[in-house]
């Protein structure tokens, strides 16, 4: 999500906005908390390495922290940019603003995700959260311990210090304390743990469990997705409430109405604003604060209705690539075969989007169920775990895609990989857990599909025809010494049959080979392996 | 090698000869123009053809490509490689291996490791019908007949008479066999004929009618040739019979039961075997007649009279041969008590069999059984043998539907094996009544 949410709540103090959608946040009882809070922390993670062009290193310990209370404490620890120690406090202790409004592929929820673990650790057992970051440049390595003032909507700093680096590192680590259902949550967390580590092939991560099990993920490429740009919104994708905070926020508001356009908003130039104003009957070099209540309805109207915008930059979004797809499958599954594609750039209702896609066939890649293949679905980089059936992905992959006709019959050992990344996801309900059918995106999900199902059809395909190339060989092959023995004792006698045979062994192997287009050395082994009973 | 007769000796560097020239010409073609593949007439009944004026079944014109890289055809024609060295084997070790000896000693297994790791095993033939084909498929590949390559199979065939004959080194007097006779040997072209003393060759179907005329002495009183075939004629018999038309200008009449199988036999004797039809140029003999026993032996030509009455049955068999009408009446042998006692009734597979001789057609039109009648639907489509589909033939084969009768030719003895020997025979021949 991008950080346009932020502002609609930004007059919300955040423990009340915790307390009202703690459902919503996804912190709704311990089990999903404990996920939650865990998921948190290792989206932030990878946000701050991956999309700064990092390679991550990412550490997660949970450790039992109470005897008998079942509290728990979550440390992870990145590689990533870090974060100024005048920002920490901010960054954990209270909602930043955002005075300008740019768009960006990112992992993270709301942006608020980490303040609310900082506030659940602090309802169920009142500690702190417990940070220690330094940045690339940096001589120092800052520590704190914080928490919210909730009414105040504050940082409280308990502890804070600092250190001398002895060595060249820059990263994050966060610790919270909380109380959570670990037995009930584990499965949840590996699974997540996997799924993430599936799109993530260039980060090592590790998860040391209370039980001191160590899962990890070892790095296998250091290919890694270009980064995300910021980029301004499009017009197409504003709406009313963000068009006219956009309007208050803007300085003194002595800035011209075209300026305010052409400066605020991607794929509006001086001409095109120039037509959208012409068309709102409004003067173009009217102040913001000029601009009456009707006029911004107006205006807003005629933006949302002109059709003749460039569509969406794409250049906020960061797809994985083939490359960083393949080698994730490849490092999981072993597959047999495997290819991913990842789709041009499109829009819906303003917002870039792309689709890539990815298909695993044989090797380790699971048995599928009876009637589709295994589906992983990622979102901006998440994976997407609960709320498979009503995807538009699982919709794509049972009604529009004709599988018998790519040579697939279920079950069959057979993954598909769907992720789709934009500024804005059209997340289904509020469990942001399966995406909504958008039909551009359900289009783009179908051809990124039958895309990689195309390739793979192709690869079973020489596969067939390659095994009944094979077949025929073998039929002739084993053949060769009978036919050399039998042709021998007729023509040689007790002196040269053996020569003869072994010339004629030879010259039916090349026979063979020459007329079915294989290796000499191949239809050799076979013959090789012939025995002749008695 | 004394032991061995000269004949045997000779006979054996020829075939081998034949077979390395043969195979050495394939290797050849394999270097000229990279084929490795046998070629030789197609056996199959689509290439079978009766040949009208000869009166015999012939190998049609059509050729046969085995080659070794069609994967349908890779098994047979290893199969046939491998016969061909262990035929080989055989005559260089001066040893006459029968037809069962062959499938043994080509009997192994073949065994060999897949791509995918598998060992995979098969045998070179899985059974007898296997071989004996392939033995088939060699001989009209080598364009030779497996007795000379001293291929033997048991001795089925019996003959006495009048007749001496030089078999290996021996002499041996066909006159003087006691209450036995000669068993025809396999080989009966390294027979030679040293004198003959006979008026005709008659040849029994049945082993015991054979061996009652024998010790009635009915070739001895007849000045005949006495041969039996005991059941389905085996190559050897059919070889003796014509060289005996051939070479001494005996007319030749067989005698079988009277049923589809009978008549059948007949065929095989006179014209060649579908599967055999490569040697019926050397094993038919186009001349030889079918004495008996006849359905109008047993039921007359009246009988015949009163079925064409029905136009549909006299158009039907009138379309089929145009002379039906025109053949000559008379009178059958048996009584109508003794037909009673002796006929038996015949079974569906006499029918089924007997629809394969002379076609649907014919059956459906005479058969008077309507239980019969819906059973060989199935055979619709079936036109006959054209050696079979003359007035003759058609007029007893309509008889036999009508009355679903057979008789076996013992019955005919229980009527007297006088009656038999001192008339129905000698007045068949007299009176010329037979089926040629």
């Amino acid at each position: 999500m991008s950080a346009i949410s932020e502002e609609k709540y930004m007059s919300i103090s955040p423990a009340e906005f915790f307390y009202k959608y703690r459902e919503v946040a996804g912190f709704a009882n311990p089990v999903k908390a404990f996920y939650q809070v865990v998921k948190e922390l290792i989206d932030n993670a990878l946000d701050a390495t991956d999309m700064h062009g990092i390679l991550p290193d990412v550490k997660i310990s949970i450790e039992k922290a109470d005897e008998v209370q079942e509290y728990y404490k979550i440390t992870v620890e990145d590689n990533g940019i870090g974060i100024p120690p005048d920002v920490v406090p901010y960054a954990f202790g209270k909602v930043l603003f955002s005075s300008k409004y740019v768009m960006k592929q990112s992992r993270g929820m709301y942006g608020l995700g980490v303040k609310m673990v900082v506030l659940y650790a602090q309802m169920t057992t009142g500690r702190p959260v417990e940070v220690i970051t330094s940045r690339e440049n940096y001589r120092m390595i800052y520590y704190f311990k914080l928490r919210i003032d909730i009414n105040k909507n504050e940082p409280v700093i308990i502890e804070r210090g600092a250190w001398r680096k002895t060595r060249d590192w820059h990263g994050t680590v966060v610790s919270v304390t909380i109380e959570g259902d670990w037995s009930r949550a584990k499965q949840r967390i590996l699974e997540y743990l996997s799924r993430t580590s599936i799109i993530t092939p260039y980060a090592n991560i590790t998860l040391i469990t209370p039980e001191n099990e160590i899962i990890h993920y070892s790095r296998v490429t250091n290919a890694m997705p270009k980064p995300p740009r910021e980029s301004k919104p499009h017009p197409r994708g504003i709406d009313l409430e963000m068009f006219k905070t956009l309007i208050n926020n803007n300085g003194n508001g002595e800035e011209p109405v075209e300026e305010f356009l052409t400066s605020n908003f991607q794929s509006i130039g001086p001409s095109t604003a120039r037509a959208i104003l012409n068309l709102a009957k409004i003067d173009p070099y009217k102040k913001l604060h000029e601009l009456t209540e009707s006029e911004i309805q107006r205006l807003f109207n005629i933006i949302k209705s002109y059709d003749k915008y460039k569509p969406p930059s794409a250049t906020s979004l960061s797809p994985l690539g083939r490359e960083v797809l393949e080698a994730g499958l490849k490092r999981i599954f072993e597959p047999e075969f495997l290819y991913a594609v990842t789709r041009s750039p499109r829009s819906y209702e303003g917002n870039p989007f792309i689709v890539e896609a990815a298909i695993s066939y044989g090797g380790n890649t699971p048995m599928s169920p009876q009637e589709q293949p295994i589906i992983l679905r990622y979102a901006n980089r998440v994976p997407l775990i609960y709320d498979e059936s009503t995807d538009v992905v699982t919709q794509v992959v049972k009604e529009d895609v004709n599988w018998e006709s790519y040579m697939i019959s279920f079950p069959a050992p057979l993954a598909i990989i769907v992720h789709i990344c934009s500024t804005k996801i059209p997340f289904k309900g509020v469990g942001k857990e399966s995406i909504a059918d958008i039909p551009e995106i359900r289009r783009e999900v179908k051809l990124a599909i039958m895309e990689v199902a195309r390739e793979l059809k192709r690869y079973l395909v020489k596969k067939v025809k390659e095994k009944e190339v094979m077949r025929r060989v073998e039929i002739l092959a084993k053949y060769i010494p009978e036919v050399a023995r039998s042709l021998a004792t007729i023509l040689g006698d007790n002196s040269s049959k053996n020569r003869i045979e072994a010339a004629l062994t030879r010259k039916l192997i090349e026979y063979v080979s020459r007329r079915s287009n294989v290796s000499v050395e191949i239809v050799n082994s076979i013959v090789k392996s012939v025995e002749i009973g008695v | 090698m004394s032991t061995i007769s000269k004949t045997d000796v000779k006979t054996r560097m020829r075939a081998l000869d034949l077979i390395k020239e043969n195979f050495k010409r394939l290797l050849d073609e394999l270097d000229k123009s990279g084929k490795l593949h046998l070629v030789f007439p197609k056996r199959a009944l689509s290439n079978t053809i009766y040949d009208q004026k000869s009166k015999i079944l012939l190998l049609g014109p059509d050729v046969q490509y085995r080659s070794f890289t069609d994967i349908n055809e890779a098994k047979k024609f290893t199969q046939t490689i491998l016969m061909a060295s262990i035929v080989y084997e055989a005559l260089r070790n001066n040893e006459y291996p029968t037809i069962r000896d062959l499938f043994y000693r080509g009997k192994h297994t073949i065994s060999y490791t897949s791509i995918d790791g598998k060992k995979v095993s098969e045998n070179s033939w899985d059974d007898q019908r296997e071989s004996d084909s392939v033995i088939r498929d060699l001989e009209v590949f080598l364009n030779i007949l497996r007795e000379d390559l001293l291929i033997l199979s048991k001795e089925k065939g019996k003959v006495v008479g009048n007749l001496i004959i030089k078999s290996g080194d021996d002499t041996i007097d066909l006159s003087k066999m006691g209450h036995g006779a000669y068993a025809i040997e396999p080989t009966p072209d390294l027979i030679d004929f040293i004198d003959v003393d006979a008026e005709y060759v008659l040849v029994v179907e049945k082993d015991a009618v054979f061996q009652q005329l024998h010790r009635y002495g009915f070739w001895k009183k007849n000045k005949a040739i006495l041969v039996t075939s005991a059941g389905q004629p085996d190559r050897a018999t059919r070889r003796f019979v014509r060289r005996l038309s051939e070479e001494f200008k005996l007319p030749v009449y067989i005698l079988c039961d009277s049923d589809p199988y009978g008549f059948y036999i007949y065929s095989v004797f006179k014209a060649g075997s579908i599967t055999l039809s490569y040697e019926s140029e050397r094993l038919a003999t186009p001349t030889a007649k079918f004495i008996g026993v006849t359905l109008t032996d047993i039921f007359g030509t009246e009988i015949f009279k009163e079925i064409l009455r029905d136009p549909q049955i006299k158009n039907t068999l009138e379309e089929i041969a145009k002379d039906v009408l025109k053949l000559k009446s008379k009178e059958p042998y048996l009584s109508i008590e003794e037909r009673r006692n002796f006929v038996i009734k015949a079974k569906l597979r006499d029918i089924e069999r007997a629809v394969e001789l002379v076609g649907y057609r014919v059956a459906e039109a005479c058969i008077g059984s309507p239980e019969y009648r819906s059973k060989i639907k199935r055979k619709e489509g079936v036109s006959g043998y054209p050696w079979f589909l003359t007035p003759e033939w058609i007029r007893e084969l309509c008889i036999f539907f009508y009355t679903t009768s057979k008789l076996e030719i013992e019955a005919i003895t229980g009527k007297g094996l006088r009656f038999l020997a001192d008339i129905y025979i000698p007045r068949k021949i007299e009176n010329e009544d037979w089926i040629d």
